[in-house]
């Protein structure tokens, strides 16, 4: 046995105050003149054996109270017997995940665990340290009180939040707590893809409930994407869902249906279309709503607009002209001089494609037309030699001439490709700079397949003057600012200043960020579709997947409560001692009662 | 009927009675209450018997004279009564330190919330001595009275005259309560003072030697005396009172009993149980009527148990 407070076992000396009044009583009191003390004296000796007996077991009992009082202040805990349990440091992490939300024998599961926390909470004492984490990152410590409170708020996120996180704030809480029993209590439905990564917890007892039952059969969509983002005004969704059977499907866009359809099992559907709107447009791909709601709807954003005009210089050589012409046929494109594709030599104005010249001779004069136009890089030094590139949508590109890209003062640029460590083709406003002519002398990438898709994206994306994109992301994930925009506004149209990060909503849909008022790109929040697979590990794959020093595995959701604050051997011995006091009080009133019934009998 | 109980005066309670007068007018409201009651009662007639006449004769008491007659027939002649002068009585009180105190003198502690004022034992008894002996007077009874504590402090010869109910108020109205009590040497002196047989009524709370009064009560009934003890009781020694821890002190002998009243109770009260039953099996063995008389209690109370048993009453 121990003490959580032991200075307060000074309180122990009070045991001396009965003590002294039972050996002293004989020497205080007042003197009263009684005429009949021989009586007194003669029922004091008739008697004097059972007064004896019962002052000393009065006094006995009083010291016993006294005792229990200062031992149950002094708050103890023990191994081998107690009530209720020890002050414990418990953090109940509830998985409210998109999967938590499905439905089940009636009910979201949700609701159950909340429920489950509930008790939980319940069966907790002002000593205990309690917090709340959730799936999606939030942690809230307190009293059981405002616990139940946030229990009540909860509801399902979108996304399939980070477990692993969760599960380490609530190992770092319990840990600080300061006391000795520690225990995180976890409730989740225990789903496959969620539980990937393995959080090592130390110092602390994880109780673990997962649903025994098998899960709901699922239908989802698991993509619905734009392509491309930029629609001149013509563009494709493309849409796979996930089902073991074929699929009846819609597709919106600004809320009107534009497709409707039926797709086999796991079957990219690709629906091409013309819509009448334009700018940037959230749009829908949906199904027929089952168990789980939230995964029927995905979201994805498309800007809309007239395509861009692009000249040609004959400079830029035949392939990168042919690119053009398949471009301008299938309409991402037109004619027109919106867009410059020039050798950097015969650069005359921005916004342009802009290319090293094919001849090094020209290498001076395209220097000069790029300090003229302002770009700040300059052609340096020419490196021969087959290399590799490196970046998005460069696989297999290789370069066999190619100049180093100097970057001058102010140069604020994005690389897109590198050869090595220097970089091969960089961006700015208005303008994209590729350090080799695109020929297939200088490179494959002009007959590589990836060609004309990255000429379509650098012509009606990057170079329309319009910065902006469609930002995909997962419900409560964090991401860095774009540049290129100030603000964020949601579906109700109130827009938020965006600050060095944006937190990303923990509803699915589509949010437009904007620029000085203005549209211009989309963060588009849709769940993992790892999420709306919902089977199942067993408690004991999951048990071991965590790696605890002390796991618990309740097979029931009522046991998963009684289990709560179990994580130490030893209980509390407060309530027993008070008992014991209140016991031994409780007989001293039942001695003293006895005599005075006796008295008035 | 309520209103006729009220205004008898022995019926009263004794503290509240005792505040309204001195000794003398106290024991006269008394047993006019208390004559007053028995001839509201069933027992009418027990009264001093009507003999004969006979003729005056110089330095008869004139209340005697039959006035009717002697308007009729111009003849003075006295009423005589049947043994209106038989009974020669002595009433010997105690007058001892250990009387001289009441049960409201406790500390509020042992007293308790509550309690009522109560006059102490020698208060009430030299109250009740004063209407025994007004009531004996009024019986054309010889009435006389000794008072002793650890001596005899007064001793008045028992005599029917007129002044000696005076007397008796005056020795009464005496101080007394001296240290112990010495009840023997009394009851000898009042033996003495009755040259034949006679009554002996002895008030007292008998906190004495029980052996020796014993002695000297057997002494007396030995020489035929009529012997009845009033046995004077302060509640609050009948029964201890509330709770509290003190030293109690006998202000006779000094004697100090330590005690919480709350352990000894119960055997306290067990323990005055069984002295009064000693009391009583020693005073019922010599054929001494023996009274207990709690100071609470009205004073007609008493005297009814005190003569009422021996067929005394008038």
């Amino acid at each position: 046995m121990s003490f959580l407070a032991p200075l307060y076992l000074l309180l122990g000396g009070a045991v001396a105050v009965p003590l002294l009044i039972h050996l002293m009583r004989r020497r205080i009191g007042a003197r009263i003149e009684f005429p009949a003390a021989r009586y007194l004296l003669r029922a004091e000796r008739e008697h004097s054996r059972t007064l004896r007996i019962r002052n000393l077991l009065l006094m006995l009992l009083r010291v016993l109270a006294l005792l229990a009082i200062a031992v149950a202040a002094a708050r103890p805990v023990a191994r081998w017997l107690g009530a209720g349990h020890a002050p414990t440091a418990l953090a109940i992490v509830i998985d409210n995940s998109l999967s938590s939300s499905a439905v089940v024998n009636g009910r979201p599961l949700l609701d159950q665990y909340k429920a489950m926390a509930r008790d939980v909470l319940s069966s907790a004492t002002n000593a205990d340290r309690l917090w709340l984490v959730t799936i999606d990152g939030h942690m809230r410590g307190g009293s059981p009180a405002l616990l139940r409170d946030e229990v009540a708020r909860l509801e399902a996120i979108d996304g399939a939040g980070d477990p692993t996180a969760a599960l380490a704030r609530a190992a770092s809480a319990v840990r600080g707590a300061g006391l000795e029993a520690r225990q995180i209590a976890l409730v989740t439905d225990a789903q496959r893809t969620e539980w990937q990564r393995t959080p090592a917890i130390a110092d602390a007892q994880l109780l673990i409930y997962s649903p025994s039952a098998r899960p709901p059969v699922n239908h989802a969509v698991t993509l619905a994407e734009a392509r491309p983002t930029r629609w001149t005004p013509r563009g494709a969704v493309a849409a796979r869902f996930l089902s073991s059977d074929s699929t009846t499907y819609r597709m919106t866009i600004n809320g009107r249906t534009f497709a409707r359809g039926t797709a086999a099992p796991n079957e990219e559907v690709v629906v091409r279309a013309a819509p009448a709107e334009r700018g940037w447009v959230p749009g829908t791909v949906e199904i027929e709503p089952d168990e789980l709601a939230s995964d029927n709807v995905r979201h994805f954003a498309v800007w809309i607009g007239p395509a861009p005009s692009v000249s040609s210089s004959p400079g830029a050589g035949s392939f990168l002209q042919s690119a053009i012409d398949v471009l301008r046929t299938s309409e991402r494109i037109a004619q027109g001089h919106d867009i410059n594709v020039v050798s950097a030599d015969e650069l005359a104005s921005l916004p342009g494609l802009i290319m090293a010249p094919a001849d090094p001779v020209h290498i001076g004069a395209a220097n000069r037309a790029l300090e003229r136009a302002g770009v700040p890089w300059r052609f340096g030094t020419r490196r021969t030699g087959e290399t590799s590139v490196s970046g998005p949508g460069f696989a297999g590109v290789n370069v066999t001439a190619r100049y180093d890209l100097v970057a001058q003062a102010g140069a604020a640029a994005e690389t897109l490709a590198v050869v090595g460590q220097t970089p091969w083709i960089v961006a700015g406003p208005r303008y994209v700079l590729v350090g080799s002519p695109l020929i297939p002398d200088a490179t494959n990438f002009p007959v590589r397949a990836s060609f004309v898709p990255w000429l379509g994206d650098v012509l009606s994306e990057r170079l329309v003057g319009e910065p902006g994109q469609a930002i995909a992301a997962e419900p409560g994930a964090t991401l860095a600012r774009p540049r290129w925009a100030d603000a964020i506004e949601s579906a109700d149209g109130q827009r938020t200043p965006l600050g060095e990060s944006i937190d990303v909503p923990t509803r699915a849909g589509t949010y437009f960020l904007t620029r000085d008022a203005r549209r211009v790109g989309a963060l588009v929040v849709n769940p993992d579709p790892a999420e709306s697979q919902l089977d199942r590990l067993s408690p004991s794959a999951l048990a071991a997947r965590l790696r605890a020093g002390r796991t618990l595995t309740a097979r029931s959701a009522n046991e998963w409560s009684a289990l709560a604050f179990r994580a130490a051997a030893r209980r509390s011995l407060v309530e027993p001692a008070l008992l014991v006091a209140l016991a031994m009080l409780a007989i001293e009133g039942v001695v003293i009662g006895t005599r005075a019934r006796r008295t008035v009998a | 009927m309520e209103s006729t109980r009220a205004r008898r005066a022995d019926l009263f309670d004794p503290a509240s009675l005792a505040a309204l007068g001195r000794i003398e007018i106290v024991a006269r409201w008394i047993v006019d209450g208390f004559m007053s009651g028995l001839h509201r009662s069933p027992r009418k007639g027990f009264s001093v018997e009507f003999a004969e006449y006979r003729p005056y004769q110089a330095g008869d008491d004139l209340r005697y004279i039959d006035w009717k007659i002697a308007a009729r027939s111009d003849r003075w002649v006295i009423r005589q009564y049947e043994e209106e002068t038989n009974l020669r009585a002595s009433v010997v009180l105690d007058v001892s330190r250990s009387m001289d105190w009441s049960g409201s003198s406790l500390p509020s502690f042992a007293r308790g919330t509550g309690a009522l004022e109560r006059l102490t034992k020698l208060a009430y008894a030299e109250r009740l001595a004063a209407a025994i002996a007004l009531l004996l007077l009024r019986q054309r009874d010889a009435v006389g009275l000794v008072r002793f504590d650890d001596r005899i402090r007064s001793a008045i010869p028992p005599r029917m005259r007129h002044g000696q109910w005076r007397r008796i108020i005056s020795a009464l109205e005496e101080s007394g309560s001296g240290r112990a009590s010495s009840a023997p040497a009394a009851l000898d002196q009042a033996a003495r003072l009755i040259n034949r047989r006679g009554l002996i009524v002895l008030i007292s709370d008998l906190l004495m030697d029980m052996p020796e009064v014993e002695r000297a009560m057997r002494g007396l009934r030995a020489v035929g005396h009529d012997v009845t003890v009033l046995h004077i009781i302060d509640p609050a020694e009948r029964e201890l009172p509330a709770s509290g821890e003190a030293l109690f002190v006998d202000p006779e002998s000094e004697l100090a009993v330590p005690a919480s009243i709350a352990d000894v109770r119960a055997a306290y009260k067990n323990t005055v149980d069984e002295v009064i039953g000693e009391w009583r099996s020693m005073f019922g063995g010599a054929g001494i009527g023996y009274e207990i008389v709690q100071t609470d209690e009205p004073f007609g109370v008493p005297l009814r148990r005190a003569f009422a048993a021996r067929q005394l009453l008038p």
